[in-house]
């Protein structure tokens, strides 16, 4: 959840920073949410990208100057189909990318009612980046750059054009984002939130417990 | 929604999404609805704390009164998981457990004489303890031993008990404990709610110490945990792992009717008149309460309270249990407590549940004697609530009813209720080893 401090080197110099953060993807179906994940993690791009279902939790790392940010990625499963995404997606996040279409202005409204929920329902201090993807799609064009930016700029969020076919802006997004979030010690926004153990099948942190022995 | 499904589940309480993840992973093609716009039917956190005043039909707080609103997520019903127990095996084999983090319960305090004792959890604690004496607290050590070694696969074992014919009664009179100490492990350890396992068979006893000890050994302070957020956030991780595997979710669908034909099951209406056509229905009772009865009544009071609880070492999560006989009943009562460190309150506050059985035609007044334990109560939220159970197994129909949540202060019942329901869906057992982790989803 929050980011932590890097250990001290035996040589005695500083290893960078690792900080961990959770990053929602949004936006109608088809724009291209999983397709940026893709291209991103794995630097694939499938012209029939499925719908959905299966991979929905990556990881992907980036490194800047002396610290190295490593994204937990959420990828939407098909609840905001019938708007019925739980909180729980966005619970903690620290980052969204909200996604739209640029060849369909439809998707664009949408866009805007996923920045309008974030800014009600998520951490106060999320950094939201909007994507126009599609972006090699241009000659089909429905939604103007300046509409997009303006928006964006009305609303403090970083906007970028992009393409998951061509790998255009696909690493920037990722990267303009990180360098957006507080690296501070103690990890990101939502430091002043409690956070609390994974449970996994080792841990077993002391057995010689037991009551009353 | 005018398509054909394997099952439509109705409720996104923490039984149906189980189940409905359960289905999806399993193939089955999955159609899940609430009529609520949130997740978690009866077991949901409300959020913001304003929805929580609206729930009880009561006037909005001033604002900032208690912090900002949705820094808040109240659960309607107090539980938590066994840090060694079904649920927690549920979310491990499931890979559910990633969205999700917990804290260990601070303690667990059991009444006695009018006050509250710290239920010991570790060999300092026992030996400080003024629950008992000297002398009997060897002769409970001896049947703690006795019970954590217990393995009714190995006769050695055994020292003459017989898991299937020496009572309760008899294994405590074996290892001589007095009354005191009885009633101490059969209500704070093996979390009995009344006495009626006195006369049964002992195994019962011996397996819920073992599942208190082994519980209590994988984090240190209490046997239990609790999840960040609220109790509702476990619901919400098997409604991904549904979703994941092409489960349909929709909420806000008031008016669902479930349509029969010669008794069987077709599908389920929706309120303008459409059907999705489906084999199984999965729903809590409150889908189709024609096919319920009644089993009791529970009584809760949630209590919003600016400071931890008196006498618990400033514990910012607490379980207290008042054993029935302390208190002239017939069923135990119980205090959970949780705070801001829970990400369920705004900074500095907390919320307790008080809660039991309801056993006279006051239920309200039954909660007194564990209402004074809490100090000053800013906000008081009560509710009696009739518990249901299905009146047959769901097989004829095909449709499967989860049975209300109980007075039980965890989930293990919960569980059981659940692995019986898939039992009786797909006709086998749920196989813990079917559900791979690595291959739910990809990481990395
Ligand atoms: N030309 C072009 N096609 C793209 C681009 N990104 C995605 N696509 C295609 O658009 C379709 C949908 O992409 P997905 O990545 O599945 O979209 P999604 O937003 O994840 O959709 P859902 O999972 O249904 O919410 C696929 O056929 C992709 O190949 C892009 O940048 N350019
Ligand atoms: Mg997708």
């Amino acid at each position: 959840m929050a980011g932590r401090q890097g250990a001290q080197r035996p040589n005695g110099a500083t290893q960078g920073k690792i900080c961990q953060f959770k990053l929602v993807l949004l936006g109608e179906s088809a724009v291209g949410k999983s397709s940026l994940v893709l291209r991103f993690v794995k630097g694939q791009f499938h012209e029939y990208q499925e719908s959905t279902i299966g991979a929905a939790f990556l990881t992907q790392t980036v490194c800047l100057d002396d610290t190295t940010v490593k994204f937990e990625i959420w990828d939407t499963a098909g609840q905001e189909r019938y708007h019925s995404l739980a909180p729980m997606y966005y619970r903690g996040a620290q980052a969204a990318i909200v996604v739209f279409d640029i060849t369909n202005q439809d998707t664009f409204a949408r866009a805007k009612g996923w920045v309008k929920e974030l800014q009600r329902q998520a951490s106060p201090n999320i950094v939201i980046a909007l994507a126009g993807n599609k972006a090699d799609l241009a000659q089909k064009r429905m939604v103007e750059y300046e509409e997009a930016q303006a928006y964006a700029e009305e609303n403090s969020l970083l906007f970028i054009e992009t393409s998951a076919k061509t790998a255009m802006n696909v690493n920037e997004i990722f990267l303009a984002i990180a360098k957006k979030l507080p690296k501070n010690e103690g990890g990101g926004p939502t430091q002043s939130r409690q956070s609390g153990v994974k449970l996994n099948n080792e841990q077993t942190q002391q057995s010689e417990g037991g009551c009353c022995k | 929604m005018d398509e054909t499904y394997d099952v439509i589940v109705l409720g996104t309480g923490l039984k149906e999404c189980v189940l409905s993840g359960m289905m999806s992973v399993s193939g089955k093609k999955v159609l899940h609805m609430d009529r609520n716009k949130y997740y978690g039917a009866e077991i949901a956190s409300l959020s913001p704390l304003e929805d929580c005043f609206a729930h009880f039909k009561r006037e909005a707080p001033a604002k900032e009164q208690y912090g900002r609103g949705r820094d808040w997520n109240v659960d309607l019903i107090p539980k938590f998981l066994m840090a060694n127990g079904q649920l927690v095996k549920l979310l491990i084999h499931t890979g559910v457990t990633r969205y999700l983090e917990f804290k260990s319960v601070d303690g667990s305090y059991v009444y006695k004489g009018g006050k509250i004792f710290k239920v010991p959890a570790d060999e300092k604690e026992a030996l400080a303890t003024s629950l008992m004496g000297l002398f009997e607290k060897r002769r409970f050590k001896n049947f703690l031993q006795f019970a954590q070694e217990f393995d009714i696969d190995d006769p050695k074992t055994y020292k003459n008990v017989d898991a299937k014919t020496t009572t309760a009664a008899d294994v405590y009179k074996k290892f001589g404990l007095d009354g005191n100490t009885q009633d101490f492990t059969g209500h704070a350890i093996a979390l009995y709610r009344d006495d009626d396992y006195m006369s049964q068979p002992c195994g019962e006893l011996l397996r819920r110490m073992k599942l208190y000890s082994e519980s209590l050994a994988r984090y240190g302070k209490s046997p239990y945990l609790y999840p960040l957020y609220g109790l509702g956030e476990l619901p919400q991780g098997f409604a991904r792992l549904s979703a994941i595997y092409s489960g349909t979710f929709m909420l806000d669908r008031p008016g669902t009717t479930i349509e029969f034909e010669e008794g069987r099951v077709v599908g389920v209406k929706d309120n303008e008149g459409n059907l999705a056509k489906c084999k199984q229905v999965i729903c809590d009772p409150s889908y189709s309460p024609e096919k319920c009865k009644p089993v009791g009544k529970v009584v809760r009071a949630i209590c919003i309270l600016d400071h931890p609880i008196p006498n618990t070492k400033d514990a910012q999560s607490v379980q207290i249990i008042i054993p029935a006989n302390q208190v002239n009943r017939k069923k135990d009562i119980y205090i959970s407590v949780v705070s801001y460190a829970h990400n369920v309150a705004a900074k500095g506050w907390y919320l307790a549940i008080v809660s039991t059985t309801a056993e006279t035609p006051d239920p309200e007044k039954e909660l007194d004697v564990g209402l004074q334990l809490l100090g000053p109560i800013h906000e008081k939220f009560v509710s009696v609530s009739e518990l249901y159970e299905p009146v047959d197994d769901g097989k004829t129909s095909q449709v499967y009813i989860s049975k209300s949540y109980d007075a039980t202060s965890h989930f293990e019942t919960t569980c059981t209720d659940i692995l019986e329901m898939y039992e009786r869906i797909t006709g086998e057992p749920f196989d813990f080893s079917s559900l791979k982790t690595a291959q739910l989803e990809s990481e990395d």
